[in-house]
């Protein structure tokens, strides 16, 4: 659009994604605790489920 | 190809992410005993619900020590039988199937959770506990009045359960100062013998009689009351055991002393 | 500024906008629709009877994930084949009747559903005129045929589409010896792979067991097996929905933010992946289903985690993208970058939330794959919440975003109201945070789905929080939507008519950093990944569908239809009936 607003051309040698590695970890982390909290804590805690008794 | 060292990394990170989903759910199933609705049942044409053993009279039995069956029908807009009761700390197997569209089987709060599929049977084994009563839903589409269709589940504490059935036969009249006697028929669902106490009730006067009825079998008991200890006109007659209740009203005397209560 | 798309491909353009303007006729009636249920099922407000409940959520279900989005698709891969091959189709009348095909056959469902809403609906081919069967239409609920005869319309139509892209490709192949297929055409003919296996699941439940039977030629079906026939359709379906937003997301995201594609070769690979694992994973819709062994459940849903990679992957390269033209434009720092991005233009700004939304809604589609995690979520409100995040954020957000891109292109006319444009885009995100957030709290303390009154005589267990409170959520969610929905139309409206003005926009697509010369040739080799992808459909549905059919028949054991009736007092006459059986 109008505001495009490039200043310098960065080509895909010089561009180092640091910020998108920073992002990505992040929501790595995110996405395992989320997954540990439903599984276990909402998940196992809505019992009785469904099981073979052993 | 030419990928970028972070963009490896993160390929590398996303199967781990992925691998450990797996393994979780795995964790599931070998660790925690959880097993999934299958293919375990044959199937029931919905036209043969009415003959099948288990869904003609929808009930819960016991079949072992600690091991209830629980065979539900569910049909456009309801679920029998409603309550479904069930005892605590013993394993029930809910057996589900439908009589016309697709339902779902719901207990809400837990994960008691199963489609119902006409021509299927749904088995899910569970144990519940927490005594207490618990909603059921449907929570599939099944026709206009899909909203309404609701059932319940009460779960009794493990002692306080049974699966008694009562049913008395008394006279509808008796003539002047005549005998009054109950006939009582206990019936034991459950495979432990039940030792009991049956309390009955005729006008004012009570009576007790102490029963034992082995497991899966009925036993009949009779009570008599003493026609002199009893007025004249209607009395109202009760016999229980536990929480089960049958009542009625026997007429004593001639007929002409009050309205006609001829059956 | 090179030419605008009108001013080049004016025939081409004139498709485009009449597939938009289907799409959003679609996303209107649809939002008014879901702005009924917000407010009805919450007890908020009810306009409509609690049984009239059920046309107007199969008129959303409709309206919103066929029409709207697969019409903006069709219009989107218009634009991108002409665009990116530059040349038009080989025979613009097949191009004009796949439109009209897929136009009629939205027509006559529609007409069906909404008979619904009369007292009193015609007869039409020997039953009640109505559809009220929601857009999964199981049996043996049965709609009139002609709601099945026009999705059937419309799917040929799409398939007529396809073949009119192929057909251009193909065209431009014989003038272009040995050159790469250029990304956005790349993408739309790989979606169309996908789409043409997986559409056969639904058409062979439709032409061979729900239309004959509807129409009283077999009387008796076997539900299990059009149900999965519906699900072997029905997961690839939602990335047809997808892709779109993706084709988006690659190729004018990393323009909008000032930057170019991070790696062209990755987003082929994401596509490619997508061919591949899109079908073999449909039977994760019937994880509580019984009838079908946990050994094939286990296997959908491995086969659903490994989808997974294809998105983890767009993520990354997408990101990377935005933070090329965040620092291009100046940004820097770890993070600081994010602020020199274009938050003030909202074709960008819808799209990143969206994006944003999207990241979150994996998750809860991760915990949809999760076979036996499933019991806790299955058909609770959890489930429209993943849907409204999902196909009603990453996706509706983002052609609403691509739309004021793309329009102005498409008219030859400058966006009205580019500020009003910004704060809809933002009032979207914030109406789908109070909805969702009420709806997946609801879905986990057991809240049905598909429910005109989720009150009961029991009380829900919630723990934080109160039911009052994720009802107002729910309905303050919904009215944001609607309100959003309304102002985005109304935008594109004026636009359509801001005639003499000039629009402003620059419809160059800047080539990617990493370019398709640094992946291998066989990424475009078509045929290969059909070849696969085959064979793994074979592989994940053949045992599945053999047992299916071998335990309850190809026509199931008799069970007949149930046509969905406004009243309902067939349904209480049957059951009374019943009942009576049971107690004599
Ligand atoms: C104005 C914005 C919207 C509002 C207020 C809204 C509201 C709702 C509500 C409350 C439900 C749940 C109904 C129930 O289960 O009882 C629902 C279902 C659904 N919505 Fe939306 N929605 C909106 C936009 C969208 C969009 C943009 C899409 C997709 C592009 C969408 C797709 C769906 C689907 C597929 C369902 C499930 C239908 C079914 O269960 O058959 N909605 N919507
Ligand atoms: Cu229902
Ligand atoms: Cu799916």
């Amino acid at each position: 659009m109008d505001d495009s607003g490039i200043s310098t051309e960065i080509s895909h040698d010089e561009f180092d994604p640091i910020g998108t590695l920073a992002l990505i970890a992040l929501y790595f982390v995110v996405l395992t605790l989320m997954w540990l909290f439903t599984y276990f804590v909402e998940f196992v805690g809505n019992a009785p489920t469904p099981t073979v008794l052993l | 190809m030419n990928i970028h060292a972070y963009e490896r990394l993160w390929l590398v990170a996303s199967m781990v992410l992925i691998v450990g989903f797996i393994v979780t759910i795995t964790y599931g199933t070998v660790g925690l005993g959880i097993t999934m609705v299958d293919d375990r049942e044959e199937t029931i044409s919905p036209d043969d619900v009415d003959e099948d053993d288990r869904f003609q009279d929808p009930r819960v039995e016991q079949v072992g020590e600690n091991e209830f069956e629980a065979y539900v029908v569910s049909m456009t807009f309801l679920f029998q039988p409603d309550p479904i009761e069930i005892p605590a700390n013993n394993e029930v197997t809910f057996y589900v199937t439908s009589r016309d569209v697709i339902h779902s089987f719901t207990v809400v709060g837990t994960n008691t959770n199963t489609m119902v599929i006409p021509g299927e049977v749904s088995a899910m084994t569970v144990e519940f506990d927490e005594p207490g009563e618990y909603g059921v839903v449907c929570n599939e589409y099944c026709g206009p009045g899909h909203h309404d269709m609701e059932g319940s589940l009460i779960v009794h504490p493990e002692d306080e359960y049974s699966l008694t059935e009562l049913s008395v036969d008394a006279p509808d009249q008796v003539g002047p100062g005549e005998d009054v006697e109950l006939t009582i028929s206990i019936q034991n669902g459950l495979l432990e013998d039940l030792e009991t106490t049956v309390d009955v009730e005729v006008g004012d006067e009570t009576l007790e009689q102490d029963v034992t009825v082995p497991g899966g079998e009925t036993e009949q008991v009779s009570v008599t009351v003493d026609g002199d200890d009893l007025e004249p006109g209607d009395a109202e007659w009760s016999a229980s055991v536990d929480d089960e209740v049958e009542t009625g009203t026997v007429t004593i005397g001639d007929d002409a002393d009050d309205g006609g209560d001829e059956p | 500024m090179t030419d605008l798309f009108v001013d080049e491909y004016p025939e081409q353009a004139r498709l485009v906008r009449a597939a938009f303007l289907t799409s959003f006729v679609a996303l209107g009636i649809g939002a008014l629709f879901g702005v009924i249920q917000a407010l009805h099922r919450t007890g908020v407000f009810r306009i409509v009877e609690s049984t009239t409940y059920y046309t107007v959520l199969t008129g959303h279900g409709v309206f919103l994930v066929i029409t709207f989005t697969i019409f903006f698709l069709v219009g989107l891969y218009q634009w991108a084949v002409t665009d990116s091959l530059q040349r038009g189709p080989v025979d613009a009348r097949l191009t004009w009747s796949w439109y009209g095909l897929m136009s009629v056959g939205t027509l006559i469902a529609a007409i069906a559903i909404l008979a619904g809403f009369l007292d009193d609906p015609p007869d039409v081919l020997g039953s009640e005129l109505s559809a009220d069967v929601l857009f999964t239409f199981y049996a043996p609920l049965q709609a009139n045929p002609i709601f099945y005869a026009g999705l059937v319309l419309f799917v040929v139509g799409t398939w007529l589409a396809g073949a009119d892209w192929f057909r251009t490709w193909w065209a431009w192949k014989r003038d272009h010896p040995g050159e790469r297929i250029p990304l956005p055409t790349f993408m739309v003919l790989t979606t169309m792979i996908m789409w043409y296996i997986s559409s056969i699941g639904v058409a062979v439940a439709i032409l061979a067991f729900i239309l004959p039977w509807s129409l009283g030629l077999i009387d008796s079906l076997n539900p299990t097996l059009t149900r999965t026939l519906f699900w072997y359709f029905g997961h690839p379906v939602v990335y047809f929905w997808l892709l779109p937003a993706y084709l988006l997301w690659y190729i004018v995201l990393p323009k909008l933010s000032g930057g170019r594609l991070f790696s062209d070769p990755l987003a082929r690979v994401v596509f490619i992946l997508f061919v591949l694992l899109s079908t073999p994973v449909g039977i994760h819709h019937q994880y509580l289903d019984p009838g079908i062994s946990e050994g094939f459940k286990f296997i959908a849903m491995t086969n659903t985690m490994f989808l997974l990679l294809p998105s983890l992957l767009t993520a990354f390269t997408v990101v990377a993208s935005m933070e090329h033209g965040a620092r291009q434009r100046g940004g820097t720092g770890t993070l600081n970058w994010l602020r020199a991005l274009p938050w003030k233009d909202p074709a960008f700004t819808g799209m990143a939330l969206a994006g944003l939304v999207f990241a979150f809604g994996g998750f809860t589609g991760i915990v949809n794959a999760g076979m036996n995690i499933n019991y806790l979520v299955h058909n609770s409100l959890w489930v429209p919440g993943h849907i409204h995040t999902q196909v009603g954020t990453a996706v509706a957000l983002t052609f609403m975003a691509g739309s004021y891109w793309l329009v102005p292109q498409l008219t030859g006319n400058r966006l009205v109201g580019r500020q009003i444009a910004l704060f809809q885009v933002v009032l979207w995100f914030v109406g789908i945070v109070f909805m969702t957030n009420s709806m997946y709290r609801a879905g986990l303390i057991g809240v049905p789905r598909r429910s005109a009154e989720p009150q009961y005589a029991f009380d829900y267990e919630v723990g934080v929080g109160s039911m009052t409170e994720l009802d107002v959520q729910l309905a303050l969610g919904g009215v944001l939507l609607f309100v959003s929905t309304v102002l985005f139309l109304a935008i594109i409206l004026l636009t359509a008519f801001n005639t003499d003005s000039d629009p402003l926009v620059d419809g160059t697509i800047p080539p990617a950093l990493s370019g398709p010369e640094d992946s291998p040739r066989v990424l475009d080799d078509l045929r290969v990944w059909i070849g696969i992808a085959l064979v793994l459909v074979v592989i994940a549905y053949a045992i599945p569908l053999a047992s299916i059919v071998d335990r309850g028949g190809l026509f199931g054991p008799d069970v007949g239809p149930f046509p969905v009736v406004v009243d309902g007092v067939m349904y209480l006459q049957h059951g009374v009936a019943y009942v009576g059986v049971l107690i004599t």
